[in-house]
């Protein structure tokens, strides 16, 4: 295992992000671990994130249901998955900041590459949306709209997902570092940005009110319905979703390179 | 079997403390108005620094407090990048630096010793068959169950310890860290770390303890700001450095 480290070499970063993804061992056990230590010492554990969502879709999913005429049988999992998918997005912004600080102890003490500590951030925030994901599921079965076409048609924009969340983190992770009050913004932007996206709002309503724009212009819109439209509709999302979703992809990628590659060597001194 | 080395080549290591304090709104507010960051400031923890480390050889680093041996034994575990030159190792290499610090305050002693092996490079496997062993030398016995923020401070070093001291290190990197715990684990610490760095293909470490130094590195190399003032055999370096100190 040979290692070269030089203040001209353009590849090490690259080479560092592959030895994470490949330390997969690694970073998934920490990850598991931080989900097991945020239950800890609690009486129903992991049940509180079922709990919390019951009592979100219960109190918002009657009273807006209701007041945009909504048929509450396709409106509750349509608000369900828009929530989950949320929580994973916004974990990806805000909680990010924190990655490389909260890791302090491990980097500046051990030599394997920081990326490892981004996809453990990964793996620690998608507990919650699996357990959401398998709330809607329980709440389809229940309603009966449950339909398998549907959720395997979502596994091509949960991916797309997942590779999009990679880039957030990586692009937040950094910044959060190297600028502390970033995280404390983006906390106040996302709340805005949480009810400009049609999540608590069904589409249609923005839609017949001339307000379309709002949300087609709106990346987060699109990550969500590849996931969210599948599983509500048992049918892919339109192509145009995915071609925005990809070249939102490519954006934030380039953004992620640009950021890691000015920062990565930064990042401990920073700490 | 491939050679294990360590070679630097003009490397230096230049710190820039600018923006560590005063994130996005002031350096908004610089970027305006052109001036630099107030209170802004380089360090040269490292200048130019060639050295040759092949397979086999032990290594002492000596010098006064903030002469660069941490920094030194950071570029080489490659968690600080060098901001000029090159370096590069071949092996597995194996930091010990920090005693301390990098727990999950939360996590039980156990969780702990299997987080801090997967660091360090061992398997899931290597930690499990390793764990009575680890558990035993620790002498912690029921505490391991508890989350380690009820630790003490001399509880923490046994703990760390006694994982990073079992794995087969390729390159062991040491930074001061004789003298661990009590009385009692001094002495079996002493013992082990004496067993664990006769393991190592390539030792590097730095100490203030010439005896301990003269033991155990036919070779010395004396920092000072950052430079390596003198590099060659262990009594000559220490000579030399104790007479200038006086």
């Amino acid at each position: 295992m040979k290692h070269s480290y030089s203040s001209v070499d353009k590849s090490r970063l690259l080479r560092d992000v592959i030895r994470s993804l490949l330390l997969h061992r690694v970073w998934f056990f920490i990850g598991i671990q931080d989900v097991k230590r945020r239950y800890r010492r609690s009486f129903i554990g992991p049940l509180w994130i079922l709990i919390n969502l019951g009592v979100y879709v219960g109190a918002i999913g009657f009273v807006y249901g209701v007041m945009f005429g909504q048929d509450l049988k396709a409106f509750l999992p349509y608000l369900m998955l828009g929530f989950v998918v949320w929580g994973l997005i916004s974990a990806s912004m805000v909680d990010a900041g924190m990655v490389f600080v909260s890791a302090e102890g491990y980097i500046k003490q051990f030599s394997y590459p920081k990326q490892i500590y981004i996809l453990r951030a990964l793996v620690s925030s998608s507990m919650n949306f699996v357990m959401g994901l398998a709330a809607v599921a329980l709440v389809q079965i229940f309603l009966g709209t449950f339909e398998v076409t549907g959720w395997l048609l979502a596994i091509p924009g949960l991916l797309l997902l997942y590779i999009a969340l990679l880039g957030h983190t990586t692009i937040f992770s950094y910044l959060g570092t190297a600028f502390r009050d970033l995280p404390h913004a983006l906390a106040g932007v996302l709340q805005v940005v949480f009810y400009l996206t049609p999540i608590v709002v069904p589409a249609s309503v923005l839609k017949n009110h001339g307000l379309e724009f709002v949300y087609l212009v709106n990346p987060i819109y699109h990550l969500i319905e590849v996931v969210r439209h599948p599983i509500l509709t048992a049918s892919l999302a339109p192509l145009s979703t995915y071609g925005l979703v990809f070249g939102y992809i490519l954006v934030v990628y380039c953004i992620a390179w640009y950021v890691a590659s000015r920062l990565d060597k930064k990042v401990v001194f920073l700490l | 079997m491939t050679q294990n080395f360590i070679r630097l080549h003009n490397v230096g290591v230049r710190f820039t403390g600018d923006m560590n304090t005063d994130g996005l709104i002031g350096w908004l507010a610089r970027k305006r108005s052109g001036e630099s960051a107030p209170g802004a400031y380089t360090v040269e923890a490292l200048n130019d620094v060639t050295i040759a480390i092949e397979q086999g050889e032990r290594v002492g680093l000596i010098g006064l407090n903030g002469a660069g041996k941490s920094t030194l034994l950071k570029v080489m575990a490659g968690i600080y990048m060098p901001t000029s030159g090159i370096a590069e190792t071949e092996g597995h290499v194996c930091p010990m630096f920090e005693f301390a610090t990098g727990f999950e305050m939360h996590q039980t002693g156990r969780d702990n010793i299997r987080i801090r092996g997967l660091l360090l490079g061992m398997t899931p496997d290597e930690i499990e068959a390793k764990l009575p062993e680890i558990e035993e030398f620790t002498e912690l016995g029921e505490f391991l169950k508890y989350p380690v923020r009820t630790y003490s401070a001399g509880m923490f070093i046994r703990l760390a310890f006694a994982v990073s001291t079992s794995i087969n290190p390729e390159i062991l990197l040491i930074d001061e860290v004789m003298g661990a715990g009590d009385i009692r684990f001094a002495k079996k610490a002493k013992n082990r770390m004496f067993e664990f760095m006769e393991q190592g293909k390539i030792l590097v470490f730095s100490s203030h303890n010439f005896d301990l130094l003269k033991s155990f590195c036919a070779r010395t190399i004396w920092l000072e700001k950052g430079r390596i003032i003198m590099d060659g055999g262990t009594e000559d370096v220490i000579a030399k450095y104790e007479s200038s100190q006086r």
